[in-house]
């Protein structure tokens, strides 16, 4: 019972941390299960991908009421996403598990990184569906639509890629888009993450789509991404069902309750904060992979 | 002239995406609610989240419930979460037929081609 409810309030701990710093919390959950419970690193990334399928659907569902992700696009590269996601799965039982370890090292330290240079805060990535602090209101969808909607009409005689950009915002460069959501969709699978770290600034630097709604719309494509590797896992037993519950549930909450405190907490001592654990972890991290 | 219908179309996506954002968020709380119950089982039956799990047997689910054992429900909750976004695209196919958007229905459909594809590959490694 006691090693439950530890894993619930750890699952919690990196989804509120995921929260409030703008992640999907995956990146912490493979850490947590296979450095403070000893699991298999194959059965951290199973549970991990479970938390964020999870965490990302109920707020990719207020993203889409809210009218910040984009639909279509997300739908065009998830498609790439699945695809790498496919392929990164099937060799995820392959590649041996110190090498994954050093891999999710390096992603630990380039986080750590990324994090520590970052500036403005990253839009919450909520599970409960408040945290949108810069989504567009959803108060007169229709209204809201109305620019984005004036092509349906012809959208058949207009080239793809034209139907794929917003009402305020033009989509391009959709060839390294495919490659990135390519690389996002394998890196998801091998480490259990969103590939939000990957998709996010391909979208925004590349494709010239705003920051919110690249969030949203990553958001929106990490279940699809996690998914289509999770059914591997599923089937060939990389998911444990005893840990995956009080995890998810866990991160749920903890997700759940950072998108309602995001606003009231002063989120450059919580992001040094961060950027320490993850350097440790990484640290941590590779004396595994060196055994 | 042709504005009744155009503007009945250009509605059609907030309307779609207000459908997918529900089965989206219904989906994550069916799951959570399964997994809590789950969860809660485990508790009662004194069930370490470190002792080895049974495998996955989608056939042992119904009995599992019935009997109230943590696995059904657990696994079933697990099933839900995966199959949340998949359900997704579904719609997503079915609202785009019926706006006519050819294009974003065969994305949508190669998108459940390659979710297919992983159950097909995951059965063929497994076995």
């Amino acid at each position: 019972m006691i090693v439950g409810l530890i894993l619930l309030g750890g699952g919690a701990a990196a989804g509120l941390f995921g929260s409030l710093l703008g992640l999907g919390g995956g990146i912490l959950i493979v850490p947590l299960l296979t450095l403070a419970f000893g699991l298999p690193l194959i059965t951290a990334v199973g549970v991990s991908l479970v938390c964020v399928i999870m965490t990302s659907g109920a707020a990719a569902g207020v993203y889409l009421e809210r009218r910040v992700a984009n639909l279509r696009l997300g739908m065009t590269l998830e498609l790439f996403t699945a695809i790498g996601a496919l392929a990164g799965a099937m060799v995820a039982f392959l590649i041996p598990e110190h090498v994954v370890e050093g891999i999710f090292a390096v992603l630990l330290v380039y986080t750590a990184v990324t994090m520590a240079r970052r500036r403005e805060p990253a839009p919450s990535v909520d599970a409960a569906g408040t945290g949108i602090v810069e989504g567009r209101s959803s108060e007169d969808p229709d209204a809201a639509d109305v620019a984005g909607s004036a092509a349906v009409t012809d959208r058949e005689s207009t080239p793809f890629v034209e139907t794929l950009s917003g009402p305020d915002y033009r989509v391009h460069r959709i060839g390294p888009g495919i490659a990135g959501s390519l690389v996002a969709g394998v890196a998801s699978a091998l480490l259990g993450i969103g590939g939000g770290l990957v998709k996010v600034p391909v979208m925004h630097v590349i494709m010239g789509v705003p920051l919110r709604v690249a969030t949203a719309t990553s958001n929106l494509m990490v279940g699809i991404t996690a998914s289509a590797s999770a059914i591997i896992y599923l089937i060939r037993g990389g998911i444990d069902a005893y840990a995956a519950a009080p995890t998810a549930i866990g991160v749920f909450i903890g997700a759940s309750v950072g998108s309602r405190v995001a606003h009231r907490i002063d989120l450059r001592i919580l992001r040094m904060l961060f950027v320490l654990i993850l350097l440790y972890t990484a640290f941590e991290m590779i004396q595994k992979a060196l055994g | 002239m042709t504005t009744g219908p155009t503007v009945a179309t250009d509605r059609a996506p907030v309307r779609l995406e207000r459908s997918i954002a529900r089965l989206l968020t219904g989906g994550t709380y069916l799951a959570i609610a399964l997994l809590a119950i789950g969860f809660g089982l485990m508790l009662v039956n004194g069930i370490s989240p470190l002792d080895p799990a049974p495998s996955f047997d989608v056939r042992q689910i119904p009995a599992d419930i019935v009997a109230l054992r943590p696995t059904g429900f657990l696994w079933l909750g697990l099933i839900v979460v995966i199959a949340t976004p998949s359900s997704r695209v579904i719609a997503s196919l079915i609202g785009y037929a019926r706006a006519g958007e050819r294009r974003m229905v065969i994305v949508a459909a190669a998108i459940l081609v390659v979710i297919a594809l992983s159950v097909v590959i995951a059965n063929e490694l497994a076995a």
